[in-house]
């Protein structure tokens, strides 16, 4: 006889802890075990139980008095003419200010680097910049600019995130053993937390299918596409940057 | 001059200009809610739990990283603001002390009958659970996250969120077994008329 199944290892089934071959393995205990079912089933029913007594929770009394109707349709014509005079002084405002706020991204400025951003004014405390080549001076440059964008943030007392988005052979940055400048971005990952790296997968199996074998830096995180992940920050109203 | 007005402008205007950007952490709110009651039992303190996270995970923001992690992220704000409740509550020097103590202010819950009963009662049988087993119990059952997720958002071990559930449900089976017999057959038929 298989010894008794403990509690903990119930739980861990009911919570979906367990992987596929210990579940099916179990699974198959409990269809011949009567008694392990009727622990399953009762450990289920308190589950469902508890999450019955706090699908609804009772509210504050007094607290989260709703506004009648009619006032939330003022409030909301409220919003509207708010949203009318912002989006008009705004753009009044930032008639002659454009050359100024692109010069707050300093990369672009300096070395010709395309900058691009889908609100008006770049913002400079989320930027992205993609690297999709391995030349030597190019990977250089990431870094640098990297390192400078986040420097002068922090002298500056702002938080900033950094994304290094690499894809094609500019993952070649990314890669154990590849990566020309690995102590480096070890040292930059340590100093400043809000510096993130991307390996696009998509580089990555292309390179796997050509036999190539690929190993990531530890600190590496991997996006579906270098693209997909581009055009998400973009929405987010990230700053991007091409090296 | 009267201020106040001019505030609530002010937090009208700001909401209004950078809320769509982290439109999730107001969205959080109900779930929030729902375990903040369910470790506390009080509607008001668990209002107050609520507000106190959504704005400390504001001025926080730039510090997640990951959009995927948002979730995980302010329960463990609400953590430390539920931990910054009881201290300022009673003078507990450990917290650590008041996680294995049994609230047993709560009557123990007899048999129930209804559905309302069967709510009434496994509100206070989680009510009596220690406050450490109700959180992971709460964790665990009502918003489904990982052992592993529950002890990086309660910053325990794994080892103990197991312990700590397989104790909590141990316990709520005793308290709840004469409701857990009866209550499924009788609210059936009760739904069926």
């Amino acid at each position: 006889m298989t010894p008794v199944v403990s509690d903990e290892t119930l739980h861990a089934f009911v919570d979906g802890e367990l992987d596929v071959a210990e579940s099916e393995t179990l699974i198959a205990r409990i269809r011949d075990d009567k008694e392990l079912a009727q622990r399953v089933c009762a450990l289920r029913t308190l589950q469902s139980m508890v999450r019955l007594a706090y699908a609804e929770p009772p509210v504050a009394a007094g607290r989260e008095l709703r506004p009648a109707p009619r006032r939330q349709f003022v409030q909301r014509c409220a919003y509207g003419c708010l949203v009318l005079v912002a989006g008009l002084s705004g753009g009044w405002a930032l008639r002659g200010l454009e050359p100024q706020a692109v010069a707050s991204v300093p990369v672009a400025a300096q070395s010709g680097f395309q900058t691009v951003s889908l609100t008006q004014a770049a913002d400079p405390n989320r930027v992205m910049l993609h690297l999709d080549s391995a030349a030597p001076d190019k990977m250089l440059a990431v870094l640098d600019q990297a390192e400078r964008l986040l420097d002068e943030a922090e002298r500056q007392g702002r938080a900033m995130q950094l994304e290094i988005i690499a894809n094609s052979r500019g993952i070649d940055l990314l890669r154990a053993g590849v990566s020309p400048h690995a102590a480096r971005m070890a040292r930059m990952t340590q100093r400043h937390a809000n510096l993130s790296w991307v390996a696009c997968s998509q580089s990555i199996a292309r390179f796997t299918n050509d036999g190539e074998k690929v190993v990531l830096l530890p600190a590496t995180q991997t996006a579906p596409t270098a693209i997909g992940e581009i055009i998400t920050r973009l929405q987010q109203g990230w700053t991007y940057v091409r090296v | 001059m009267n201020h106040s007005p001019r505030l609530i402008d002010m937090t009208m205007i700001s909401r209004f200009l950078f809320g769509p950007f982290r439109p999730g952490i107001e969205a959080q709110r109900p779930l929030l809610y729902r375990i903040a009651y369910a470790w506390c039992h009080d509607p008001a303190l668990a209002d107050d739990l609520v507000q106190e996270t959504l704005s400390r995970a504001w001025t926080r923001r730039a510090q997640l990283r990951d959009e995927a992690a948002l979730k995980g992220w302010m329960v463990s704000i609400m953590n430390h603001c539920w931990l910054d409740h009881l201290r300022s509550r009673r003078d507990f020097d450990d917290v650590d002390d008041l996680q294995d103590e049994l609230e047993s202010a709560v009557e123990s819950p007899d048999a129930c009958c209804n559905r309302q009963e069967v709510v009434a009662c496994v509100r206070a049988a989680v009510a009596r659970l220690p406050l450490g087993q109700r959180q992971v119990l709460t964790l665990v059952d009502l918003e489904e996250f990982g052992y592993a997720e529950v002890a990086a958002i309660l910053d325990i071990p794994v080892g103990t969120v197991m312990s700590r559930l397989s104790r909590a449900r141990a316990s709520l089976k005793n308290l709840l077994d004469p409701a857990m017999r009866q209550p499924a057959v009788r609210t059936l038929l009760r739904s069926v008329k």
